[in-house]
């Protein structure tokens, strides 16, 4: 639009897409672009191989290792995929971490007086850790995974790295809620993180079967998406499934997810009406 | 008049005791207000659960001691790693490590200050692991050699404390501090032996596992919880001080040359 004052046109953010102006679609991906921004602020492609993943796959080793020390292959097996699925469940949490930053750097006023609703900001706003979770985790199974008995046939493979995708789409509305609620209690954001991060490693099946748990807990472990998207994998790991089982548990993974990506929106855009009606909403840390 | 208003101009003894009390002061001070330097001791009673966990399922009650040790050991490492990250990290966001490296108060002084007083409130680790593990699974883990156990857990404070002072000086020089953070854990833990013995590893890892400190402390402290004789006491110890002394003696002498380079070149800042 030209500037009335000088006649140029006025700078406007680079968004190149079809999508129409003002539609919920376009400030997701609009605001995925800060989430590249902020991925290659943060790492470079040495620093995530090195640094990263290096990491995560000590992880990994590290859990599988116990296995090595109750002396039980099967146990390495089940302790390798755990571990390893539940990076991505990991980086995918880190979506509490950058939607609370928002908060600290002062932009949220910002963003919450911008001319749209702020749900669909922060759901593009974190999705940096998706792909980078995907990615750990498949180099952990795919490739780390051999050397612990770790083995899939080709087509499995393939339809276990898609579950991968599901179990980072899935666990990032877990983490939108659970973020939702933390930019009230900023000074829980790490906290809620690492607290929902070592329950899900205790009541998930990541590292023992839910049937270890009572029964209670077996229940309380459904909310986690990530509790069914495991399941999947090691169904195709293991080879013998059925088609239903699996739909079954993806259906139950996608179902659970939608509540929590409702959940999200919903908590966020209360945070913005109440925020305004109290003035709560400031420019510093709460 | 507190340890932090002491005025000290010289870099004598007084001036590095006066430099550490102020260090350990803030830190306390810092601890009470900022519950997030005190994660770690909120997820080691989770992690004792579910190594525990890992260990009752696989009907191994005799490796219950492993699943409480090593939540411990594993907050005294993540708990030196944050603080000594955070604290240059946290200064140079503040703005104040320049005036931090140019007070009267010797720099490492102060770091070292505050490392000691994490790593002493990090030692509580060892007490919520055992009592998670009571309370909750009801598993009682005694220690029958309960002074050389102490003598370990001391040791290994110390040398938590030291290694932390070489990690300052790296966090020093580089912006990415929170990286390095990150990736310094689990590595440690393995090359460490938290969790499973070194022994468990390849033979050609273990010269370089016998340089983590980690390793000779968590051999000697299981074996300290164990009925049976503890071999080797004296050198487990010795190499625990002696690893500890050495991170100290590099990170002091590091911490030192990054301040006269950074003072040179102008680099402390984010600008």
């Amino acid at each position: 639009m030209p500037d009335s004052r000088t006649g140029t046109r006025r700078p406007r953010p680079e968004v190149a897409t079809k999508l129409p102006r003002g539609t919920t679609a376009r400030v997701v991906l609009a605001s995925t672009r800060n989430a590249w921004a902020d991925l290659t602020a943060t790492f470079t492609i040495t620093s995530w191989t090195l640094g990263w993943l290096g990491r995560i796959i000590a992880q990994v080793v590290f859990y599988a290792l116990i296995g090595s020390l109750l002396g039980s292959p099967d146990r390495i097996r089940y302790l390798f995929i755990g571990s390893a699925v539940l990076a991505t469940a990991m980086e995918a949490l880190l979506v509490v971490s950058t939607t609370t930053r928002e908060r600290y750097s002062g932009t949220l006023p910002l963003l919450v007086a911008a001319p749209t609703r702020l749900w669909p900001v922060l759901l593009g706003r974190s999705v940096q850790w998706l792909p980078s979770g995907v990615a750990t985790a498949t180099v952990a199974l795919f490739v780390v995974g051999h050397a612990f008995g770790v083995s899939f046939t080709l087509g499995d493979g393939f339809a276990a790295f898609g579950v991968l995708l599901l179990v980072a789409v899935t666990t990032y509305g877990y983490g939108l809620a659970l973020a939702a609620v933390v930019l009230r209690f900023m000074r829980l954001r790490n906290w809620a993180t690492n607290l929902s991060y070592t329950v899900m490693m205790l009541v998930c099946g990541v590292m023992v079967p839910l049937t270890f748990w009572p029964p209670w807990v077996q229940w309380f472990a459904q909310i986690f998406p990530l509790t069914h998207d495991l399941q999947v994998i090691r169904l195709l790991e293991s080879g013998t499934y059925t088609a239903r089982e699996v739909l079954l548990h993806l259906g139950l993974s996608v179902l659970v997810a939608l509540g929590w990506y409702t959940i999200g929106a919903l908590l966020l855009e209360r945070l913005v009406t109440t925020g305004r009606r109290d003035g709560t909403i400031e420019f510093a840390e709460a | 008049m507190t340890a932090a208003t002491v005025e000290s101009h010289g870099y004598g003894a007084l001036a590095y005791l006066n430099g550490f009390l102020a260090g350990l002061e803030r830190e306390l001070r810092e601890l009470r207000r900022s519950p997030d330097r005190l994660m770690a001791l909120v997820t080691a009673p989770m992690l004792t659960l579910v190594f525990l966990a890992i260990m009752l399922h696989a009907g191994r009650d005799d490796l219950a001691s492993f699943a409480v040790l090593a939540p411990a050991l594993l907050v005294l490492w993540q708990m030196a790693l944050q603080t000594s990250g955070d604290t240059v990290e946290s200064e140079r966001e503040n703005g104040s490590l320049e005036a931090l490296v140019v007070a009267p108060a010797p720099f490492p002084a102060v770091i070292t200050g505050r490392i000691t007083a994490v790593t002493a409130v990090s030692l509580l680790g060892f007490v919520e692991s055992w009592v998670v593990a009571w309370l909750v699974f009801g598993v009682h883990v005694e220690i029958h050699h309960p002074s050389v156990f102490l003598g370990a857990v001391l040791t290994t404070g110390y040398a938590t404390a030291g290694s932390a002072m070489a990690l300052a000086a790296l966090f020093v020089r580089t912006r990415a501090a929170r990286a390095f953070q990150n990736s310094l854990t689990y590595p440690f833990y393995v090359l460490g032996g938290v969790m499973v013995p070194v022994s468990y590893l390849p033979d050609w890892l273990e010269p370089l596992t016998r340089l983590v400190f980690l390793s000779w402390s968590s051999d000697l402290m299981r074996a300290a919880v164990g009925p049976e004789p503890v071999p080797d006491v004296a050198l487990h110890l010795v190499m625990i001080v002696l690893l500890g002394t050495v991170g100290a003696i590099i990170g002091g002498v590091l911490v030192r040359r990054a301040l006269a380079e950074i003072r040179r070149t102008g680099t402390i800042g984010h600008a």
